[in-house]
């Protein structure tokens, strides 16, 4: 059985089946997809792994969402004596079809462009599409946002509270709504690859499955012709050209390595080429977001060919742009790491201590890791070891731990 | 005294039905791998001799020519049997340090171990009284 059966067919069972059910129907498709999964759990081991898992698992889902139907059917006719085979189908009857000419070319992608509704807030559109298509746990969403898996839960049901009350229709907009939904698609999208580039749970640091369907559907939505936009191509680029690098960022043993440390021969010179070209792309209009900052950033990375030729000027250039644009903390921490490079160590710790919002970052693994290394290049043996125990507290992968454990090991005492 | 005498057949009763629910498919995952490969590992050993899981609702039937036949409720869903797994080991203790290496007790379901008996108790005192 591959490893990540489960994920990749989560998206792709839940877009057959609200292609069967209409898509007002998403919510009960989630459900019984969700349920199959736990079936799986209760059968497989003890009667073997069936010959054709996916199958498996289509028709058990297919057959727990046909049965949750029929009851609500049956319930319906005695509410209101009516129900024929259509609805029992199509859901309440108003189940829509997608159009396959719609140019969307992927359900996975249809569905988010359903998913993230202009009445839901930003926040909720994304955890919604997190949830739902992409089988993220109120955990990982936590992660992705930097809050807590119990504001994440309350956020998932106050949507769909929401969703209720205001009637919202989980339809497929027309292509007049698509330009009001696609910074929601493309920030789900760019979350699905962080997490992937940096996994938050499991035992793996690199989840590059994630990475890759994160491009594959950011790829295909700039082939459309409306949402081919420069801050679309500039998110593919930033993919691109931070994908490219995946090879190189773990060791053998599943450490990671930090930049200066990896094998630049392992980069996907192909990939990076193409991140090139969508940067190219993304350059056609006087738009300029934050994927274009990033992925001017990850280009002075991907394109250095060694560590002492990074030109760390136009890199921290491009974090000032992008604090100006978005003061969040974890911008501020990044332009740290740039300003230590061209400044030095202590200019790095100084722009810190400035910070207005350090005590969201106090949770956060990388903010201490990076005070860490910071604090030991300025010669403060005791901060560096105070950080480093923090961020070995706050991790949870063994590898991270390794690494902060050859830190702690570093610093001279 | 017990006149009955265990065989070299064990049961591991997994117990607990709920345990995997609210789980996302990420950790689905994790546990199916986990869960198969202790699976494996019991087949590699050349202990497993079967195994089934059971469905969550039944009937239970009672009294005299089973006149009572009710849905079995059979008990809280952290004790309601899922499944067993026959293991041919040749102790009690070589059974439960089987059972000990089941990942899913992590996540709190629960593993009864009972060695299956030559002859069920009745038998074995009408059997030990006559001889």
């Amino acid at each position: 059985m591959t490893e990540d059966l489960f994920r990749r067919e989560h998206a792709r069972l839940v877009s057959v089946l609200v292609a069967q059910l209409g898509l007002p129907r998403l919510q009960l498709a989630e459900d019984a997809v969700q349920e199959a999964f736990v079936r799986a759990l209760q059968t497989w081991p003890y009667r073997g792994i069936p010959d054709n898992p996916p199958a498996w698992l289509t028709q058990t889902a297919r057959n727990l969402a046909f049965d949750q139907l029929r009851r609500e059917q049956n319930w319906d006719r005695k509410q209101e004596g009516i129900g024929n085979a259509r609805d029992l189908w199509m859901g309440s009857g108003t189940g829509e079809v997608p159009d396959p000419t719609d140019g969307f070319g992927d359900e996975t992608l249809r569905l988010l462009f359903v998913c993230c509704h202009p009445l839901l807030s930003p926040e909720a559109q994304t955890a919604l599409a997190l949830r739902t298509l992409c089988g993220f746990s109120p955990a990982e969403i936590a992660a992705a946002f930097l809050t807590t898996e119990a504001a994440i839960a309350k956020r998932l049901v106050r949507a769909r509270q929401r969703i209720g009350d205001l009637g919202v229709p989980f339809t497929i907009p027309g292509p007049e709504d698509l330009p009001a939904r696609l910074e929601g698609v493309l920030r789900t999208l760019y979350l699905l690859f962080n997490e992937g580039y940096r996994a938050s749970s499991g035992d793996r640091l690199v989840r590059e499955e994630l990475c890759h369907e994160a491009l594959r559907l950011t790829l295909q939505l700039t082939a459309h012709p409306i949402l081919h936009q420069p801050r679309s191509c500039a998110l593919a680029a930033l993919m691109l050209l931070n994908a490219a690098r995946l090879p190189a960022r773990v060791d053998d043993a599943g450490n990671p390595l930090r930049l200066r440390e990896q094998d630049r021969t392992l980069w996907n010179v192909a990939m990076i080429q193409r991140g090139v070209e969508y940067l190219g792309l993304a350059m056609t209009g006087v738009e300029l977001s934050e994927f274009h900052l990033e992925a001017g950033i990850a280009a002075c990375h991907s394109t250095a060919s060694d560590d002492t030729s990074t030109d760390w000027i136009r890199i921290l250039a491009f974090y000032d742009q992008l604090t100006r644009m978005n003061p969040s903390p974890v911008i501020a921490l990044n332009r740290a790491v740039a300003l230590a490079r061209v400044q030095g160590a202590e200019a790095g710790l100084r722009s810190l201590d400035a910070l207005a919002l350090r005590t969201t970052l106090d949770g956060y693994l990388f903010y201490h890791a990076v005070r860490g290394t910071l604090s030991a290049e300025a010669g403060l043996g005791e901060d560096a070891l105070l950080h480093f125990r923090r961020a070995e507290s706050l991790a949870t992968l063994p590898a991270e731990r390794a690494f902060l454990a050859r830190r702690i090991a570093e610093i001279p005492r | 005294m017990n006149p009955q005498n265990p065989t070299d057949e064990y049961l591991l009763l997994i117990r607990g039905t709920h345990w995997n629910h609210g789980m996302s498919p990420a950790q689905l995952q994790r546990v199916m791998t986990d869960f198969y490969a202790w699976v494996d590992g019991l087949a590699k050993q050349g202990v497993h001799r079967g195994a089934q899981p059971l469905v969550e609702e039944g009937k239970l039937v009672s009294g005299p020519r089973g006149a009572t036949v009710t849905d079995g409720v059979f008990a809280e869903s952290k004790e309601a049997i899922a499944g067993y797994f026959l293991l041919g080991v040749p102790s009690l203790d070589d059974a439960v340090r089987l059972a000990q290496a089941c990942p899913i007790l992590e996540y709190g379901a629960q593993i009864e171990v009972r060695p299956i008996a030559d002859l069920c108790r009745p038998m074995a005192e009408v059997k030990a009284f006559g001889s």
